[in-house]
């Protein structure tokens, strides 16, 4: 706040941005309330129970969807965040950065359905391409590459989660100096070790940021996942097909509050961590004279 | 040329062996992986897009051809009608996104210090990280006729009878619409209005300039590119997440995205082609307008 302000408009904005958050967070809220509820949605009395949520884990079919999700997301990320890494290195030294960042950010623009539509088809296609390709050399070897499966499902999240990681990867590579990495270089360490030892270390608070984000988007999407999957169901798709063909039972209120918790969770413990560390970050540099700069 | 480099620059003489050359010759393709994958698994589906909507429709599948069966079936039906009005919706969601959120972004970098500005943006993750689907199903409970909000309203005695009007119709849509997106005007109105000095609020007030003729005249032609892809982002998902219409909206509450999926389910796969040929090419127009009108790299700029 500046002093041409007035203290009272100040807090009146204050509370504007609080009441906006907490708008968007009223929902979800809700439904967690709901979800701890013996008698479900809509009841006239609350009686607090943990019912549902043992509902959902016992049940085999969830758990093995559960299993699904955890598998897809740790390998996505696996993928994604690195290739996020190499895609922001390339970024920082090229020269027709328009095209690079074009190419990456699309698919933020590109609403999940049409995407979802657009693989595929063309996954359907290439699969068709490819045994066509096969028959004519008389193999079945490429028969099953570009079968709806993990693998095609698994392309479809990097390609959906890959902007996200090269933005946040970008932002905190901004606080880079490339000196250094010319420094070590010039003390005879090669190019991974100059960016192990010297890189990493001060983009590292992005890179597990990037694999968080990574982790949650792929925990929450429904729509490409179900587009693009095999034979097999995630958390989201059993729990929306649910909603679809038989309306919000209990049980799907508890499932959705424990996407959300996870999510809340996960994001939650980031941003504690961000604080705690700039506390931590700004009481060392008090204690540092003001550092050279150029 | 780069082995000579790093022997001198190193100042020693080092024996190379074949590997490490290899590696050196490899590392650039290595940076360019993501990019060549994105261009198979991303650029060029979008683009065959347009090749499979000519294909010919078979019973279950397609194959190759040319007719323009599927635009016909797009152009000359209540198909474009509810493409137009989704339009219209998206539009007004736009609007609403902007008037409730932007100025979020201003109060965030005019009056918060600049080292807590990233901390109070954070708090607009939260609701963007729970997952969209659990949000938009999460506004039935909310909007139903015995919903939170109605039953809230009716106990503090402001309405009498439960509005109905807020789920299964354009309004519910446009309410999830809102709900879903307000986060992005706001982070992308933060991004947009780091092209905005804080001193410029000084300045205009030195001025004497009042608060619309500042946003008006400085703030919005500074941010306008951050803004405009901000808007585009939101107006492009309102046209095509299918599952908005299908979870609150109503009869005749169909989107881009809804009609290409259900193409989808009636194996009409030349339709559902042609549907996100048509909308790969609004976004493409907005995004080229956008650029000619205000240079969209600029919004880049933090970033390099």
């Amino acid at each position: 706040m500046n002093e041409y302000d007035n203290p009272w408009l100040h807090r009146l904005k204050w509370t504007y941005l609080l009441l906006v958050v907490l708008t968007l967070m009223i929902p979800v809220l809700y439904v967690m309330y709901i979800s701890f509820n013996a008698n479900g949605f809509g009841a006239n009395d609350y009686v607090f129970t943990l019912e549902w949520y043992g509902l959902i884990l016992s049940d085999e079919i969830l758990i093995g969807a559960l299993r699904w999700t955890l598998t897809l997301a740790v390998v996505v990320t696996l993928i994604a965040v690195p290739m996020a890494l190499l895609a922001a290195k390339y970024y920082k030294t090229a020269d027709k950065k328009l095209f690079v960042v074009f190419l990456l950010l699309a698919p933020l623009f590109v609403p999940p359905d049409i995407l979802g539509s657009a693989l595929l088809v063309s996954f359907k296609n290439l699969n068709a391409v490819f045994i066509w390709l096969g028959d004519g050399l008389g193999t079945s070897l490429f028969d099953s590459w570009f079968r709806l499966s993990f693998m095609t499902a698994a392309i479809g999240l990097i390609i959906y989660t890959l902007p996200y990681s090269f933005v946040v990867i970008l932002i905190t590579m901004g606080r880079y100096r490339k000196e250094q990495t010319e420094a070590a270089r010039a003390c005879g360490a090669n190019g991974w070790r100059a960016f192990w030892d010297i890189e990493f270390p001060q983009i590292r608070a992005g890179v597990f940021s990037a694999c968080a984000f990574t982790v949650i988007l792929v925990f929450n999407e429904y729509t490409r996942t179900s587009l693009l999957k095999g034979g097999f169901d995630t958390f989201t798709t059993v729990l929306i097909s649910q909603m679809l063909n038989t309306g919000m039972s209990p049980q799907s209120y508890a499932m959705s509050a424990l996407i959300s918790f996870v999510a809340i969770a996960v994001i939650g413990s980031i941003i504690l961590i961000t604080l705690i560390r700039a506390e931590t970050l700004a009481r060392i540099a008090r204690g540092k004279p003001e550092p050279v700069t150029p | 040329m780069a082995s000579t480099t790093s022997n001198s620059v190193g100042g020693q003489t080092n024996v190379r062996s074949v590997r490490p050359v290899l590696r050196e010759r490899l590392a650039p393709w290595a940076f360019r992986a993501p990019l060549i994958f994105m261009v198979i698994f991303f650029a060029i589906p979008m683009a065959m897009t347009v090749v499979f909507s000519v294909f010919e429709r078979t019973m279950f599948w397609m194959e190759p051809g040319f007719t323009l069966q599927a635009y016909e079936n797009f152009f000359f039906s209540a198909r474009l009608t509810n493409f137009l009005n989704s339009m219209k919706y998206s539009l007004i969601s736009v609007v609403i996104c902007f008037i409730l959120g932007f100025p979020i972004a201003v109060f965030v970098r005019k009056s918060i210090p600049l080292v807590a500005q990233h901390r109070v943006v954070l708090l607009f993750i939260l609701p963007f990280m729970v997952s969209e689907i659990i949000r938009v199903f999460a506004l039935r409970p909310v909007l139903q006729r015995n919903g939170l909000l109605n039953t809230t309203l009716t106990n503090l005695g402001i309405i009498d009878e439960p509005i109905t009007a807020l789920l299964y119709t354009h309004t519910g849509v446009v309410i999830g619409e809102v709900m879903s997106f307000l986060p992005f005007i706001i982070f992308s109105g933060f991004l947009a209005m780091e092209a905005v000095p804080k001193f410029i609020f000084e300045v205009c007030d030195d001025l004497g300039v009042g608060p619309w003729r500042r946003f008006k005249d400085v703030i919005l032609p500074l941010a306008a590119p951050g803004i405009f892809a901000g808007s585009v982002f939101i107006f492009v998902n309102g046209l095509g997440v299918a599952l908005l219409p299908n979870i609150l909206g109503g009869a005749g509450a169909v989107n881009a995205g809804l009609i290409a999926t259900q193409a989808i389910s009636a194996l009409d796969f030349p339709l559902a082609m042609a549907v996100s040929a048509i909308m790969m090419a609004t976004l493409m127009t907005l995004l080229w307008i956008g650029h000619k009108l205000f240079d969209l790299t600029k919004i880049l700029t933090p970033l390099s």
